[in-house]
């Protein structure tokens, strides 16, 4: 239950943003990172709909690896 | 395996080992890597890898789940709590409804939802009833969830608050072991996502108080890994110190606004942990500027009587969850205890030490 997944901010509006990662998009609020000012682009640390913390796209890279390794058949974000 | 994370195998295998080393995780995540990856079966065989206190759905009071039932079941509530928690079983004498999904079927109000922002949506569009949203987590969830507090409530929406800090339970296994029975680690992976949140420093504790080597780890076999040849190297060396193996997400001082969100919402209060008993400074409690959304002072306590913290009968959880004994020490896994049929809340969440060495294909002895 602790765990976040690497998603790409696509859209911003307000504190809400719509990320994608690995072709499903969610609405994931930003309201943890508004000190960071995220942008479109931006790689973040979702966990239960927010945005945790900022990655770059080569730990977003790595991580997804591994996910897709652990849930083959299963998406973490289904 | 990706070539970083066999270098770091290739590492780990020239270290001289001079004992067998006890190694504990306190993150399902972790234990979840650790089992996928195989990694039990590629290190050398004095390295064993221990699953501790990762699974905040597993050491939710029984108490606090035969509320949620009770209220689903005989108020005019809506409840609502992450997946994990409508399948896990409270002791009830035969043919009453044990857990929330059996609520649900028996014609209650419950939702599975994955996001706090689910039980706002739910309670928006049911203003004229009170939902019930049963809060369980580690400081990961419950950052999110101080978020939703502070950002405003709908008035109908109630909390029941069950979440825990993780660093507490590892200071009460090093600190106050039962008589008896020692610590059971000789060195600590410390939580990734925890510390993301709130910073490395609170597991400072580990290796300075208690000399035990300690690395905070990512989800990669990778960064696992490194953290692995990080606390035998400390461990070798006799130089215990926390090494931060996940710097893509883990800075020093966390998520600051996340770590002002959970202390503008919650005090810090001693907490019972399901079948553990009582850890001092290990729960979270709403503070009383929320009292209005405090579902305990606004619905009855119908729970009252129930023998507190136990686990079924006959399970093991509660030494699982310690790392005192592995899924396959108790005496129900893969009989009594399957995931389709869960007797233990270790076996029921996808956090539980059980269920994951489950669906990573480890078997009982007995049941081949």
């Amino acid at each position: 239950m602790c765990l976040a997944v690497p998603m790409q901010i696509i859209d911003i509006d307000g504190v809400d943003a719509r990320c994608r990662a690995r072709g499903v998009e969610r609405l994931v609020s930003l309201f943890m990172l508004q000190h960071e000012a995220p942008q479109v682009g931006d790689w973040v640390l979702v966990h239960v709909g927010y945005a945790l913390q900022r990655v770059d796209a080569e730990e977003a890279r790595a991580t997804w690896e591994v996910f897709d390794q652990l849930n083959a058949g299963e998406h973490p974000l289904a | 395996m990706p070539g970083q994370a066999q270098d770091w195998l290739t590492r780990i295998r020239e270290l001289p080992l001079a004992a067998p080393l006890r190694i504990m995780n306190v993150c399902g995540g972790h234990e979840r890597s650790i089992s996928m990856a195989g990694l039990r079966t590629l290190l050398p065989p004095e390295i064993r890898l221990i699953p501790g206190p990762g699974c905040p759905v597993c050491v939710c009071p029984e108490e606090d789940i035969h509320q949620a039932i009770d209220w689903a079941m005989h108020q005019d509530v809506i409840v609502a709590s992450f997946g994990d928690m409508l399948r896990v079983p409270a002791n009830v004498a035969r043919g009453e409804v044990r857990s929330l999904a059996e609520a649900r079927a028996a014609g209650a109000s419950v939702h599975a939802i994955a996001s706090p922002q689910d039980a706002l949506r739910i309670a928006r569009e049911n203003p004229q009833r009170k939902l019930v949203f049963h809060a369980v987590g580690f400081e990961t969830t419950m950052a999110p969830i101080a978020a939703m507090i502070v950002e405003g409530l709908p008035p109908n929406l109630l909390l029941l608050n069950s979440g825990r800090l993780t660093w507490p339970a590892v200071a009460m296994l090093l600190e106050s072991p039962d008589a008896g029975e020692e610590a059971g680690l000789d060195a600590l992976i410390a939580p990734g996502h925890v510390a993301t949140v709130m910073g490395p420093a609170e597991w400072d504790f580990v290796p300075t108080r208690h000399g035990i080597p300690t690395a905070i780890a990512g989800f990669t076999a990778e960064s696992l890994l490194a953290a692995i040849h990080s606390v035998l190297e400390q461990s070798r060396t006799g130089q215990a110190a926390l090494e931060n193996c996940y710097g893509a997400a883990v800075r020093a001082g966390g998520n600051p606004l996340a770590r002002r969100l959970l202390d503008t919402a919650f005090s810090v209060v001693d907490a019972p942990w399901r079948g553990i008993g009582t850890i001092a400074r290990s729960g979270y409690a709403l503070k009383d500027e929320f009292a209005a959304h405090d579902a305990r002072l606004h619905l009855p306590a119908t729970a009252g009587g129930r023998k507190a913290g136990e686990m079924p009968a006959g399970c093991d959880c509660a030494r699982v969850v310690l790392g005192r004994i592995s899924p396959t020490g108790c005496r129900l896994y893969g009989s009594a205890c399957r995931p389709a049929s869960p007797v233990g809340p270790c076996m029921v969440s996808d956090e539980g030490a059980c269920r994951i060495w489950w669906a990573s294909g480890v078997r009982a002895p007995s049941a081949g």
